[in-house]
């Protein structure tokens, strides 16, 4: 056992130990957002650099490529939400809390990534899930965060409890909460796994983590939270903790379906489809930015979710890309709104709807970083290359329609028909924002942007035409990834 | 010697510093300096580029996404060279044009050069997916240059613009995919390149795939084109765009679409199996641009507008050339688009000066202007009678050799599009007498003439219409011998009994 592989996890657990006391006994404390952001860029350099593969506790978490690469989207998500909170809460008498609860929920996330048993990824949701109900209503005396916070929390504990259930049901016919245990005896009993209490334990897992991923139908909540909450929360929310559904879809879901060899396919495609179709069409009609990012993630997650319908390595590898990307873009595109509210309390304290797209109008003369960070990131959310967004959807899309044309399906080149329209679609809302940005004259004067923000933006802006332009690396960690998953 | 690649990084270079620069002066200096620079790059390439050869010259290429098999290659050839010719001639006099542009001077600067970027990228990359990208990346800077100094509805049609081109270029992604996927099935290997991809198309196994991928591509390139009935974006564009986006926009961004039917469409055509029938759909489609193109300038009453319908018109006898199959028709389209590129430049130029010093295009509310403009109404004239086909000028060249060689193969097709010659002219005329001749308009008040590097932008095309109309060999011969080739291509298929 090989407790440098795990480095990572104990710096920041540690680090939110020490946030908290540091909190108790300083009066000033600005100095504490520094010190997160330097111990999660720590993390971070200790994530890339270390090498090598192992299990740990008894087989309850695995350290492998697909874990790592989850682990680094989180800890960047965090790394840039931790960055711009810098300026978001200074002053904030509370700043010790809000930065240990970002630090806890960022070490679960990447527990839940690293879960090799069901037990440790249920631990891994609910500390992440804990935290950041408390994040998402931070803002006590606004009642929308409140309102966000509240839904967030009732409805994740749903969720959470099927999710258990599913997870009990499971224990119950396997006799093992070790995934790879389970795995096994459900190949040699096939039959259990298509019993009703197998299919009743699937439909628990998946309602469970469409939940967190906002699938349609679970999506309900994610509007209203993301809308509510900090944005700085909401970029950690909509980037970094909906990825933690993922990652547990992959681990669970992909390898039960591909052991099982179970027809998954048309129920997950029938997911995307209407999810990506339903989150770019309520997009469209969206008058507060938040919430129509809000919907475009939940088209996102519908593109992200097509991984699972032919669940190839190339497939969920493009999964991962798009994941990877759309944390910097959509991390990115909450922080720079978090920014703009910055922007609007400036011309006037009292200010409501402080994410109305009418606040943008002539955002590019007078904040123009961040109306520039924003047309990246919305130009690659649209999938315009060379971007982050377009090596996403340009590998997802064309690992499925590999499969279309090999086993001759029309059925599945329409679906890769629909995404591709449905990403035309979309360039309809993000076109609007542009132009209100650009086209349209500015009601104020030109502000000074804050450099933690600016800094913040500038390394996702990077992140995001990084990928874009020299993707070859970031393909191949994220086939490395996909490949831990034994699939073809 | 990186030649190619050098010309597509100094306007990128410089779209860079001239949206950092801070005066107008200063960014429409670096627009000019950053667009010659490539000009005399693409004129070194034409008088060192081998004629009697038809295989790719001045050859680069970098490995970029090895894991797809995708490399950054680029190089150039009879049908590419004289287009590049063409980007880097127009870029260069639209600044020259724009000179006196006033609002963001440093934005709108910046994006012409990427502009130039995106077309230069389009026309010389071999690699499908680079090329791909340039493609997509062409529309960006289009979408602000009308959506921001755009007309009164700019928005509808820098977003109807945007989203129409867009949804083509997926749909010919989508295509491009099979292409790969089919050659790895084939082969074992990961690789865009388009010269590969394009050989591998005649192995593709199921009929249907084949002409669902041919369509595919045609579909891109016809709406880019545009050819009826996907033009409806190219009016709104056309009459919403400042004149420079609309220069760009007809001038260059309209031959990639021609481009790609002899770049990719022709080399796939002999290995489908409905040939016929796409020919025939290819005939069809260029006709009907052409008559269709011609009745509806005819009734346009904006000065722009009806420009804008020529070059549906217009662009249709590049389809028709190219659906013909004979060599000289083939490079009688491709010198076609090598021309309109010219003398489309002088039209949209003149509606924009007529739009500056009058204040409005309406046909019917001009009339006289020669007598206060008789500049403009010289170079105009000339890019009229050129646009309807006046011989000595290069428009009547390329239409001459499309009508006469496309006779051979489709002669129905021929003389139906012989039938909007007198209404092209008709057109032309009718315009210039309503607008520029005639009696004075007194209710336009006092207007000036255009300034003078305008005229000048204007008048260099107008030479060069003159010049190619009166030495079309120059660049035609280069694109003959590739037409000869593809000619050659076509008629091993027709020994083989693929083409009946």
């Amino acid at each position: 056992m090989n407790v440098i592989l795990l480095a990572p996890e104990i710096l920041l657990t540690l680090l939110g130990l020490l946030v908290v006391l540091l909190g108790l006994v300083s009066k000033n404390k600005n100095f504490i957002g520094y010190i997160s952001a330097a111990g999660l860029f720590a993390a971070l350099i200790l994530l890339l650099g270390i090498k090598g593969q192992g299990t740990f506790f008894y087989e309850a978490l695995s350290v492998d490529p697909l874990s790592q690469i989850f682990k680094i989207i989180f800890v960047v998500v965090s790394l840039l939400a931790v960055i711009a909170s810098i300026s978001y809460f200074k002053d904030n008498r509370n700043q010790d809390e809000y930065h240990s609860l970002i630090l806890f929920a960022t070490v679960g996330m990447m527990v839940a990534a690293s879960a090799n048993d069901l037990v440790a990824l249920f631990v891994g949701f609910e500390l992440a899930s804990m935290a950041t109900y408390v994040l998402a209503g931070f803002e006590k005396k606004n009642p929308a965060s409140l309102e966000a916070a509240l839904k967030y929390f009732l409805i994740g504990s749903v969720s959470s409890a099927l999710m258990l259930f599913g997870m009990s049901l499971v224990y119950g016919l396997a006799g093992s909460t070790n995934i790879p245990v389970i795995i096994e005896v459900f190949q040699a009993n096939p039959l259990m796994a298509t019993s009703s209490l197998g299919v009743v334990a699937m439909v628990f897992l998946i309602a469970g983590f469409g939940f967190k991923m906002a699938l349609v139908p679970f999506h309900m909540w994610a509007p209203d939270t993301y809308e509510g909450a900090p944005s700085v929360v909401s970029a950690m929310l909509a980037a970094g903790s909906k990825k933690m559904g993922f990652v547990a879809a992959f681990k669970v879901l992909v390898l039960a379906l591909v052991a099982l060899r179970m027809d998954m396919q048309v129920t997950f495609a029938v997911l995307a489809v209407i999810t990506m179709t339903y989150g770019n069409i309520v997009a469209i009609s969206q008058t507060s930015i938040k919430r129509m990012l809000a919907y475009s993630s939940i088209a996102q997650a519908g593109y992200i979710a097509l991984a699972f319908v032919v669940t190839t390595q190339l497939s969920i590898a493009g999964g991962i890309l798009l994941a990877l990307g759309h944390a910097l873009m959509k991390g990115g595109a909450f922080i720079a709104v978090a920014l703009v509210g910055h922007m609007v309390l400036l011309d006037n304290k009292n200010a409501k709807n402080i994410d109305h797209i009418e606040n943008f109008a002539g955002l590019g003369k007078r904040a123009p970083i961040t109306a520039f960070s924003i047309l990246v990131f919305f130009l690659a959310l649209a999938g315009i290359p060379p971007s982050a967004g377009f090596i996403g959807k340009f590998v997802l899309f064309y690992s499925i329609t590999i499969e279309a044309v090999s086993q001759a399906s029309g059925w599945l080149l329409l679906v890769v028909i629909i995404a591709i329209l449905n990403s035309a679609l979309s360039i309809y809302y993000y076109a609007r924002v542009i132009r209100y940005m650009y086209v349209l004259p500015a009601n104020g004067v030109k502000i000074h942007e804050p450099a933690p923000y600016v800094l913040a933006l500038v390394l996702a802006v990077i992140g995001t035409i990084l990928i874009g332009v020299y993707p070859e690396p970031f393909i191949r960690m994220a086939l490395d990834a996909a490949s831990v998953l034994g699939v073809r | 010697m990186a030649l190619i690649s050098l010309m597509i990084l100094v306007p990128l270079l410089g779209a860079i510093i001239a949206f950092l620069t801070k005066t107008r002066q200063q960014a429409r200096a670096v627009a000019l300096i950053a667009s010659v620079i490539p000009l005399v790059i693409s004129l070194f390439l034409f008088t060192y580029f081998n004629r009697g050869v038809t295989a790719i010259q001045f050859y680069e290429a970098y490995p970029w996404i090895q894991s797809l098999g995708i490399s950054l290659s680029f190089g150039i050839d009879g049908v590419s060279l004289p287009l590049v010719l063409l980007s880097t001639i127009i870029i260069p006099l639209t600044v020259i044009f724009a000179w006196g542009e006033t609002e963001q001077a440093n934005k709108f600067y910046g994006l012409i050069l990427l502009e130039l970027v995106g077309v230069l990228g389009v026309f010389t990359s071999l690699d499908f997916f680079v090329f791909y990208i340039f493609w997509e990346v062409v529309l960006i800077p289009m979408y602000f240059l009308i959506s921001i100094w755009g007309g009164p509805r700019k928005d509808y049609a820098a977003i109807k613009f945007f989203i129409y081109t867009h949804v083509a270029s997926l749909v010919m992604l989508l295509a491009i995919f099979t292409l790969y996927f089919n050659a790895f099935q084939v082969s074992g290997v990961l690789n865009f390149d388009m010269q590969y991809l394009l050989k591998s198309y005649s192995l593709i196994g199921s009929p249907l795939l084949k002409d669902v991928v041919f369509l595919g591509l045609l579909f891109g390139f016809l709406v880019k084109m545009p050819a009826v009935p996907f033009h409806t974006w190219l009016p709104d564009a056309h009459v919403e765009a400042p004149t420079a986006g609309s220069v760009i926009l007809a001038a260059l961004l309209l031959k990639m679409g021609g481009y790609g039917l002899f770049r990719v469409i022709l080399p796939t055509l002999p290995f489908t199996a409905s040939t016929g029938l796409l020919i025939t759909l290819m005939a069809v489609i260029g006709v009907v641009s052409i008559l269709y193109g011609t009745f509806l300038a005819l009734a346009q009453r904006d000065l722009k507008k009806m420009v804008a319908y020529s070059s549906i018109s217009h662009m249709g006898y590049v389809t028709l050339g190219a659906a013909a199959l004979v060599p000289l028709s083939i490079s009688g389209a491709m010198f076609q688009q090598f021309s309109h590129g010219l003398i489309t430049g002088v039209l949209f130029m003149s509606c924009g000066v007529i739009q500056h010093s009058a204040g409005t295009r309406i046909i019917h509310e001009l009339g006289g202007l020669a007598k206060h403009m008789p500049k403009l109404a010289l170079v105009m004239m000339a890019g009229f009678m050129a646009s309807l086909g006046l011989p000595g000028m290069s428009g009547f060249v390329a239409e001459f050799l499309v009508l006469v060689n496309s006779y051979f193969t489709l002669p129905t097709f021929v003389i139906l599009a012989l039938f909007s010659i007198v209404f092209t002219a008709a057109y032309h005329l009718w315009a210039m007498q309503r607008a520029m001749f005639g009696a004075y308009n007194e209710k336009l008040g006092h207007i000036h003439d255009g300034a003078n590097y305008e005229i000048f932008a204007m008048g260099v095309l107008v030479l060069l219409v003159i010049y190619f109309g009166l030495n079309p060999g120059s660049v035609l011969n280069m694109m003959t011998a590739n037409a000869e080739h593809l000619d050659r291509l076509l008629r091993f298929a027709v020994l083989r009994g693929v083409i009946t």
